[in-house]
C-alpha cells in the first residue's frame, strides 16, 4: 500500500505535469482538489481517469466516480487494491 | 479615429518589452524562427503553465502585455486570427490517437487544440463576458479581425483587444519543407532583403493590440484603415488596388513616409511586392519578415512595427531597405501571403 | 438596416438537402446511427450522425477533385444550393462574401497521413496536406463560386457558424457588401471523435438532450449556409424574402475552457443580448432551437439561464440534435435553416427521445411536430469551448 502510494503520487506529478510540485511533499490524504489541496480541476479528474487505466487497467465508466475516488493518494491507492485484478 | 492604445508582442525578435525597440536583431540561419520567450511566470499562473503548449503559452502573454500596456483591465471585446490554430498541441493529440490505436487517450491537449483556445483563455484571464472571435483565413486572418473589431468600436465598446498568433509547428514545418517553400541554402534571415537566395524562412509569433476610439497618454497612433485583396490577376490590379486605397485616404502617395512591405523570400510574393515598392519613390522603405519569418498572421508584426515607429518617431537601421529620411508619421504595411494581399495604414499622433 | 434571408442550402445525415431534411424531420427520422463511413475502432460501439456518402462520391457529386476534403465537400454542396435557392439577378454585379465556419478544416485528411508522418517526415503527401488548415476550404469554395470580395472563415468551436452569421449580417450593415454566403462546414473525423470521447462526454446510445438521464452527445458532420441580403437586393428578388435576421449576440462564459458556469452566465448575456439587439421581448419568441448537445453540463446551464430570461413563460423549445447529431463548426448554421423553415412553414420541430424531466428545470421540450403555428419569431442557441456562447434571433420578414 505505502508502496503503491509513492508510485501514485510520481505518476500523478508526471500525467498531470505539476510542474512545481515534487512527488515527496504530496501527503497521503492530502486533498488532490480545491483550493485547499493540490488545486486539481475538472481536466485533472479526467487525466485522473486516464492514468488509472493506462497504469492500472481499471476504468471508470462515469466520470462523477471519480469526485470519491480521486479525493487524495490514499483514496485512490485503497481503490486500486479493492478493484485491481489479481 | 481609431487609436492604438497597448501593444504586446512576442516573435523571434526580443519585442516583449515595450520600452525597448530592436535593440539588437537576432539572425536565423536555419529555416524556422521561434520565438524568445519572456519569462512567463511574470504574467501567467504556474498552475495553468503545466498544460499550455508553447503557441498557449507566448499567446495569451502577449495578449495580456497588451493589456497591460493600455491599462485595460477588461476590454469590450476580444477579436483574435490564426492561420494555422494549435499546431502543435493538435498534433500532439493526433499522434496519441494513432500510437493508441484509438485507445485510451489524454484529453488535455485536444480541450486545448481549438482555434479560439488563445482568446479564450485570455477571456477567461480578464475576466470578458463580451464578443470573443477568432478568424482564422490564411493571409487574411488578422485583416478579419481588423475588420470585426472595427465593427465593435462602432457599436460602442470602448476597448477592443485584437491579436494574432502562429506557431511553427512541427508538421507545417514538414509540409512546408516538402513542398520546397522553405529555404534551401543556408544563409542569414537578413538575405531575405538580398533576394539573392529565395525560399521563406518560416517564422511565428504573436501580437495584439488594444485598439479604441479614445486618445490616451499611451497612444501609439491611429489606425486609418485596413484593405484586402484576394488573388489580383496582375501587378497593374495590384497597384490600382493601393492607389484607390489611398485616395480614399485622401492621400497620394509621396503622402506615405513609410512603407513596410511583406517581403518574405518567396519568389513569386515578392516580385509582385517590388512592383508596390516601385509606386514609393519618395518614402523610407522598410521590411519586417526577415525578423519574424513568413506565417499566415505575420502582417500582425506589421502593424506592431508600425506602431513602434510612429511612437518613437524612429526607423531602426535593421528593418530599412531604403532610407529616404522620412519622420513615420504616416505609415503603410502592406503584406502578403501567398494570393492574400492586405494594406493598414497609420497615422503617428 | 434589415437583414434579409433570400436562400438557404444544408447537407447533414437526415437529407441532401432542405426538402430531403424537412421530410426527415416530420417523420421523425433521426441520422444518428452506426459509423459505416469513417474508418475507425470505435464503428459499431458509439453511434454517430454521418452524411452517408463516401469522399468518391461527395467528390463526384460535387465536382471537386478527390484531393480536397470532405469539409469542402460538404460546404461546397451546401452553399451552393443555397446560392441556387436565392437566386439572386445580377448575382455578379454585387459585393458578395463568403463567410464560413469551421472547427478542424481538413483534419479528415490529414488525420489519414499522419502514421505515415510520425513514421518518416519525408514521406508527406503534398495532396493530403494542402488543406489542412481551416481557410482552406472557404478559400476553395469561394473560387468555385466565384466569390471575391469578402472571404473569411470563422473558428469558435460549436459556435463558429452562428458567429459567421453575425459577422455577415455585420458586413452587409457597413455597407461593405451587399450579399453575404454565411454558415459552416465540418466533418466527421477520427480526431474529434477520439477529443470528445476522452472527455467522456459522448453517449454510447443515440442521444437525449434536457432528459433527466442524459448520458452525452453523439457527433454529426454537415454544412449549411444562408444567404443574406441587403434591402436592395433583397427589393430586386422575384420572391419576397420571408425571414430576416432580426438579433444576434456573441458573449463570452469566461468560466472553464470546456465547462459552462452552473448560472450559464455566458447562455444568459448571449440570450438577452440577442434579445436586445432584435429589439424584441421574451414573450415574443415563438420557439427557442436549443443548443441542447446531450451533455450534463450544457443542457443544465443553457436550461438554467432559459429559466432567466423567459420565467416560466417559456416558449416551445426543442433541440434538433438528437436528429443531425452534434456537426460542431456546422451546428449552428445548420440550426438556422432549421429556424428559417419553422419560420416560413409555420412550424416547431421535435425532441426525439425525451422521457423524464431534469430535476433542476421546470420546462420540458416540445416533441412533437407542431404543424399550422403562428411562428413569427425564432432564437437559436450555439455554446461551444472556450464558453463561446452566441443566439441568434430570425423573424418573419414581416411581422
Amino acid at each position: 500500500m505505502e508502496e503503491l502510494m509513492q508510485n501514485l503520487k510520481h505518476q500523478i506529478v508526471e500525467q498531470l505535469n505539476l510542474q512545481q510540485v515534487k512527488a515527496e511533499e504530496i501527503c497521503n490524504e492530502q486533498n488532490l482538489f480545491g483550493p485547499d489541496g493540490l488545486g486539481l480541476d475538472s481536466i485533472d479528474a479526467l487525466e485522473l481517469i486516464v492514468l488509472m487505466q493506462q497504469k492500472y487497467g481499471l476504468k471508470l465508466a462515469n466520470p462523477a466516480d471519480g469526485q470519491k475516488i480521486f479525493q487524495s493518494v490514499k483514496t485512490i491507492a485503497e481503490y486500486i487494491t479493492q478493484n485491481q485484478p489479481k | 479615429m481609431t487609436y492604438i492604445n497597448g501593444i504586446g508582442c512576442i516573435s523571434p525578435q526580443n519585442t516583449f518589452r515595450n520600452d525597448e525597440f530592436l535593440k539588437e536583431v537576432k539572425e536565423y540561419a536555419t529555416d524556422k524562427m521561434l520565438c524568445i520567450d519572456p519569462d512567463y511566470t511574470k504574467f501567467l499562473d504556474p498552475g495553468a503553465v503545466r498544460r499550455m503548449g508553447r503557441l498557449l503559452k507566448f499567446g495569451t502573454t502577449a495578449g495580456l502585455i497588451a493589456l497591460r500596456d493600455a491599462g485595460v483591465e477588461t476590454p469590450g471585446a476580444i477579436s483574435t486570427a490564426t492561420g494555422f490554430g494549435l499546431l502543435d498541441l493538435s498534433q500532439k493529440f493526433l499522434a496519441d490517437v494513432i500510437a493508441t490505436q484509438e485507445g485510451v487517450v489524454s484529453p488535455t491537449s485536444f480541450i486545448l487544440s481549438t482555434h479560439n483556445t488563445v482568446s479564450s483563455n485570455i477571456a477567461l484571464l480578464c475576466g470578458c463576458h463580451a464578443h470573443n472571435n477568432t478568424f482564422s483565413q490564411r493571409g487574411f486572418s488578422f485583416e478579419s479581425a481588423l475588420t470585426d473589431t472595427a465593427f465593435m468600436l462602432q457599436e460602442g465598446k470602448q476597448s477592443v483587444l485584437i491579436g494574432a498568433y502562429d506557431e511553427v509547428g512541427q508538421f507545417a514545418h514538414a509540409k512546408f519543407k516538402h513542398v520546397g517553400e522553405l529555404r534551401q541554402e543556408p544563409c542569414t534571415s537578413s538575405d531575405i532583403l538580398s533576394k539573392e537566395n529565395p525560399g521563406v524562412i518560416m517564422g511565428e509569433g504573436a501580437a495584439f493590440f488594444v485598439l479604441s476610439k479614445d486618445k490616451t497618454a499611451n497612444s501609439y497612433g491611429s489606425l486609418s484603415g485596413h484593405s484586402t485583396l484576394f488573388n489580383p490577376e496582375n501587378a497593374d490590379e495590384l497597384r490600382n488596388w493601393i492607389l484607390d486605397f489611398l485616395t480614399a485616404h485622401q492621400l497620394q502617395v509621396e503622402d506615405i513616409d513609410v512603407a513596410a512591405l511583406g517581403y518574405s523570400g518567396a519568389t513569386k510574393q515578392d516580385a509582385l511586392t517590388e512592383t508596390v515598392q516601385d509606386l514609393f519613390k519618395q518614402s523610407t522603405i522598410t521590411a519586417y519578415k526577415h525578423l519574424c519569418g513568413e506565417y499566415m498572421t505575420a502582417s500582425a508584426f506589421g502593424f506592431w512595427l508600425a506602431c513602434k515607429m510612429m511612437k518613437t518617431n524612429s526607423v531602426p537601421d535593421a528593418v530599412i531597405i531604403e532610407n529616404r529620411q522620412r519622420s513615420p508619421r504616416v505609415v503603410l504595411v502592406y503584406n502578403s501571403y501567398k494570393r492574400y494581399h492586405s494594406l493598414m495604414l497609420f497615422h503617428a499622433c | 438596416m434589415e437583414i434579409f434571408i433570400a436562400g438557404k442550402g444544408i447537407i447533414t445525415s437526415i437529407g441532401n438537402n432542405v426538402t430531403e431534411i424537412l421530410d426527415s424531420l416530420k417523420k421523425y427520422k433521426t441520422g444518428v446511427g452506426e459509423i459505416t463511413i469513417l474508418p475507425t475502432g470505435y464503428a459499431g460501439k458509439l453511434p454517430a450522425a454521418e452524411v452517408k456518402y463516401t469522399n468518391q462520391q461527395l467528390s463526384e457529386i460535387s465536382g471537386l477533385d478527390i484531393s480536397h476534403s470532405r469539409t469542402t465537400f460538404l460546404s461546397l454542396l451546401a452553399a451552393r444550393q443555397a446560392i441556387a435557392d436565392a437566386a439572386i439577378p445580377k448575382f455578379d454585379s454585387y459585393k458578395t462574401g463568403f463567410i464560413s465556419a469551421n472547427t478542424v478544416g481538413g483534419m479528415d485528411k490529414t488525420e489519414n497521413i499522419f502514421k505515415e508522418y510520425l513514421a518518416d517526415s519525408a514521406t508527406l503527401k503534398l495532396t493530403e496536406t494542402a488543406y489542412h488548415d481551416s481557410g482552406a476550404s472557404t478559400e476553395v469554395v469561394a473560387e468555385v463560386l466565384g466569390i471575391k470580395h469578402h472571404i473569411t472563415t470563422i473558428s469558435t468551436a460549436c459556435s463558429s457558424s452562428a458567429n459567421a452569421i453575425m459577422y455577415g449580417a455585420r458586413l452587409i450593415k457597413s455597407r461593405q457588401l451587399d450579399i453575404a454566403v454565411c454558415g459552416g462546414t465540418d466533418s466527421f473525423s477520427r480526431f474529434t471523435l477520439n477529443g470528445f470521447h476522452s472527455l467522456m462526454i459522448l453517449d454510447s446510445e443515440p442521444c437525449k438532450p434536457y432528459d433527466e438521464n442524459r448520458k452525452g452527445l453523439n457527433l454529426g458532420e454537415g454544412a449549411a449556409y444562408i444567404v443574406l441580403v441587403s434591402e436592395r437586393v433583397a427589393a430586386t428578388l422575384a420572391s419576397q424574402p420571408l425571414t430576416k435576421l432580426s438579433g444576434y449576440e456573441n458573449a463570452n462564459d469566461a468560466f472553464h475552457q470546456t465547462a459552462s458556469s452552473p448560472e450559464g452566465k455566458g447562455n444568459y448575456l448571449a440570450m438577452s443580448g440577442a434579445l436586445r439587439s432584435s429589439g424584441l421581448k421574451p414573450e415574443d419568441i415563438s420557439y427557442i432551437n436549443l443548443h441542447g448537445t446531450g451533455t450534463s453540463n450544457n443542457d443544465l446551464s443553457e436550461g438554467v439561464a432559459i429559466e432567466q430570461i423567459f420565467g416560466t413563460h417559456i416558449p416551445p423549445v426543442s433541440s434538433t440534435k438528437p436528429f443531425t447529431g452534434h456537426t460542431l463548426g456546422a451546428c449552428a448554421a445548420v440550426e438556422a435553416v432549421f429556424s428559417i423553415l419553422c419560420l416560413e412553414k409555420g412550424i416547431i420541430l421535435p425532441h426525439l427521445r425525451f422521457t423524464t424531466k431534469m430535476k433542476e428545470l421546470n420546462f420540458e421540450p416540445c416533441t412533437k411536430f407542431l404543424e399550422n403555428q403562428d411562428v413569427k419569431h425564432v432564437m437559436s442557441n450555439s455554446f461551444g469551448f472556450g464558453g463561446n456562447c452566441s443566439s441568434l434571433i430570425f423573424s418573419k420578414a414581416r411581422a
